[in-house]
């Protein structure tokens, strides 16, 4: 960066610009104190954005400053209206942003960016100017798929790199991309079983990206995802994540709770002595590390006992008690108020 | 000592980084038997003038795009700890934010940037804060129209909204924008067609809303210049239940309800899987009862808002899916008495927290303050003015309970006066009055005040738990901008 560091008014190539310096006749209120560089970069900026010039020279200037402030919202859309003013190679641009991508991951814009560019690329496959290569849109976006999981690999749970992929997968709507997406899960949850971001992921690949090819039986799914979060409760029932996902799974499908009754029970009582020699893959027993009651095994038996009614809300009761007095108490209030209402139910019946 | 979160043998990185920061915490409790906890107000104070009046360090440059929000977390952050800005200030903060203003509407992150919903709101907000009407009052140099246009230039057919030109969609974009429509009345039911289904499509099966939604499906790839279809269903949440994004949608739709009433058929939230979640991201004894924003995420002081926020807005989109529960907000006076009627048998249920306000206390008093002044994200972090704001945003949220005020409504319905106004044309507008008394009915219940923590010179100011302005701020810039006389006085 040091060889970028000379003051534009002392370049020649810029020397036809007007800078703009950002506050006149204000004396401004909360004031940042910026570096010299950024000072300049910017009146520079704010120069060309007022004459409208659309060049190779704004993508260096906005590039600088993006590099100072991938933030500077201002400078990526004007770069970006340039890059398709003067038609510069769009897949270029791609690779380019890969550095300032993977060190400002946390920015809206970093993403954002990719997303307008991987757009166009698609869009404008036949116009050649767009693309310096004859790669196809498949191919661009499995090229991007890779970028983005090396990126998660520095910071897994990243927002915008997940919901980047999401739109990435859905927007491309390739069977050869969804193909190895649940396998892309895989590894993510290997590495950490409580990444919620994966979890939401594997939700939005197995139930709410429609149906594809080799998943229209869809029995066969629901019986491979119940078998699939039943591991994953197993191995960690204190993971709020699975159980959320099963929950989601049951909603979604709308199955009742009580059909996972009996894989959930020994999850809601401390440790029984189970044989250790019997394996039910059915319904796979809490790990030998498990602390258990889990609460949200709890949480989920009594949501079984309301869902029965009746006279089973009285168990349900029981379970909140449980919850609200010992295995959940910073929540004591909700399930007081489960309470409440489990007992209305049953008085307006009766 | 309270004992920490389970790991049932089965390390991750997730439960390390989880245990590590429960350890930090649990340090910052002090012995039971000590002195009660003290909310720092005067260094809080200190830091939030020295960021105001001697400005920001360089570090700060990546907020750069971000200066009405500099401003307007520091202005309200004031509001909070009731203090009032002298009237040099005033107008120095006023001439700064109108410098935000772009000529074709809305505000940019600073003078010459582009607009951005964002920034539109910060400074919007802010000006309600420390304008006032006239000229140089900040308020009528608000240019209505051009805003109104530069909302509808960002509608999509989805219903959502760009942040700007090319700019990404996202629920807090939708926030923004409504908080300033309603505002400044410029909502009309065409600006926020459509919109409701939007924000409904963001709630994901864990409950809480995410950023946004994949709207279409580019048929076949074969074909790449067939148009995209919109989606009815599904449209995928992109990212997963997030507290910023659910308070950024639960709020919106409460802003949408009047709108929401008329439509048919009627898009609806789920509210009952919308609290178990919200309920879930509150921290357990080890973690202070500090809230975080996703699932198997950190607790962070901020989410004391963007998620604590979010239970006074309960009450409110309970009932979208009751049966009966539909028709209420728009039958007028008739409904609201058989409500005043119920009201006394279920008293206890309406009133009760569902939540642990007193456990957010803690965590705000006892890990949320810097040492230096300021408040964070959590130990061992630097405060920032982000954080001060929405630290001491979610502690009010905890220590006044907010409530849709049905007496306040009635007072506000009977003073209204019918003044057709201008911006899009139309000259009935059914809504303003409905608008204009929904919003600023909301108050705090005056039965079962909740405990403050520490005592009452903890005690912040209340925030409307929609706008996070106070009662007088709402109050002021609504009235100016919907033509109606000054309401009277709480008691």
């Amino acid at each position: 960066m040091s060889s970028v560091s000379v003051p534009y008014a002392e370049q020649p190539q810029w020397a036809d610009v007007v800078p703009l310096p950002q506050y006149e006749g204000v004396e401004p209120l909360a004031p940042i104190f910026y570096t010299n560089e950024y000072k300049d970069a910017t009146d520079y900026l704010r120069g060309i954005v007022k004459t409208g010039e659309k060049s190779q020279r704004v993508l260096d200037l906005t590039k600088h400053i993006i590099q100072l402030n991938p933030a500077h919202y201002t400078a990526w859309q004007y770069r970006y209206e340039t890059l398709l003013a003067i038609k510069s190679p769009l897949d270029v641009e791609l690779e380019l942003m890969d550095e300032i991508a993977i060190k400002h991951m946390k920015t809206y814009q970093v993403w954002h960016h990719r997303r307008l560019l991987m757009t166009h690329l698609l869009r404008n496959t036949d116009e050649a100017s767009t693309s310096s290569s004859s790669r196809s849109p498949s191919q661009l976006a499995s090229t991007e798929l890779t970028f983005i999981a090396r990126t998660l690999a520095e910071d897994a749970k990243n927002y915008h790199t997940w919901s980047y992929r999401q739109w990435l997968l859905a927007f491309f709507n390739d069977d050869s991309l969804w193909d190895r997406e649940l396998d892309f899960v895989d590894s993510m949850l290997n590495h950490d079983i409580r990444n919620n971001s994966a979890w939401h992921h594997r939700f939005f690949v197995v139930f709410q990206s429609g149906v594809r090819e080799g998943e229209k039986d869809r029995d066969r799914i629901l019986r491979r995802e119940f078998t699939y979060v039943k591991q994953n409760i197993s191995l960690a029932p204190n993971n709020a994540s699975s159980w959320n996902y099963l929950r989601g799974i049951l909603d979604y499908n709308k199955i009742p709770y009580s059909r996972l009754t009996s894989f959930v029970q020994p999850y809601t009582v401390p440790h029984a002595d189970v044989p250790s020699d019997l394996v039910d893959l059915e319904d796979p027993p809490p790990s030998r590390g498990a602390q258990l009651p889990s609460p949200g095994a709890i949480e989920f038996l009594a949501d079984v006992y309301e869902e029965e009614g009746g006279n089973s809300i009285l168990k349900a009761t029981e379970l909140w008690k449980s919850l609200a007095s010992e295995h959940d108490t910073i929540r004591r209030r909700y399930w007081n108020s489960r309470m409440k209402e489990g007992l209305r139910a049953i008085q307006v019946k009766s | 000592m309270a004992k920490l979160t389970p790991i049932d043998s089965y390390p991750t990185p997730t439960s390390k980084a989880q245990s590590e920061t429960e350890e930090i915490l649990l340090a910052h409790l002090p012995a039971p038997d000590n002195e009660l906890p003290q909310l720092n107000k005067n260094s809080h104070l200190q830091f939030v003038a020295r960021n105001l009046i001697q400005g920001f360090p360089a570090r700060y440059v990546s907020q750069d795009a971000s200066q009405p929000w500099l401003l307007f977390w520091t202005l309200q952050a004031l509001s909070m700890l009731q203090v009032v800005l002298d009237p040099n200030n005033r107008q120095r903060a006023i001439d700064t934010l109108l410098s935000f203003q772009h000529p074709n509407g809305g505000f940019g992150g600073g003078p010459g940037q582009m607009p951005h919903l964002l920034p539109t709101y910060a400074s919007v907000c802010a000006l309600a804060i420390i304008g006032k009407p006239g000229e140089k009052g900040g308020w009528d140099g608000i240019d209505r129209q051009k805003m109104y246009d530069f909302f509808k230039s960002l509608k999509q057919p989805d219903g959502s909204f760009t942040v700007s030109r090319h700019g990404e969609v996202d629920v807090r974009g939708i926030y923004c924008l409504l908080c300033v429509a309603t505002l400044l009345n410029i909502i009309t039911p065409e600006l926020v067609e459509g919109t409701p289904e939007f924000l409904a499509s963001c709630q994901t099966y864990e409950g809480g809303f995410a950023s946004a939604s994949f709207p279409y499906f580019v048929p076949v790839s074969s074909e790449p210049s067939s148009d995209p279809k919109l989606l009815s269903s599904p449209r995928p949440p992109l990212g997963e239940a997030h507290g910023g994004y659910t308070f950024c949608a639960a709020a919106s739709w409460i802003l949408l309800k009047p709108f929401i009433a008329r439509s048919s058929p009627k898009p609806s939230i789920n509210a009952r899987l919308l609290t178990r979640w919200l309920i879930q991201m509150q921290g357990v004894r080890s973690e202070l009862g500090g809230f975080k924003g996703r699932t198997n995420k950190l607790v962070d002081g901020c989410y004391a808002w963007w998620v604590g926020g979010c239970f006074a807005l309960l009450s409110e989109l309970d009932g979208d899916n009751a049966t009966n529960g539909d028709e209420q907000e728009e039958l007028g006076t008739e409904t609201d008495e058989k409500d005043d009627d119920a009201w006394t048998d279920d008293e206890d249920i309406e009133l009760d927290d569902i939540w642990n306000p007193e456990a957010l206390q803690e965590y705000i008093l006892f890990a949320g303050q810097h040492p230096g002044g300021g408040l964070r994200d959590k130990p061992p972090k630097a405060a920032d003015a982000y954080h001060t704001l929405y630290c001491l945003a979610g502690l009010s949220a905890a220590q006044h309970r907010m409530v849709p005020d049905r007496a306040r409504r009635k007072v506000l319905e009977a003073l209204w006066t019918d003044n057709s106004d201008q911006v899009d044309g139309h000259s009935h507008k059914w809504w303003m009055k409905e608008v204009y008394t929904h919003s600023m009915a909301w108050g705090e219940a005056t039965r079962r005040k909740r405990n403050i923590l520490g005592g009452e010179g903890n005690r912040v100011n209340a925030t409307h738990p929609i706008f996070n302005l106070t009662a007088t701020h709402t109050e002021g810039v609504m009235a100016h901008f919907y033509q109606q006389p000054a309401p009277p006085k709480r008691q």
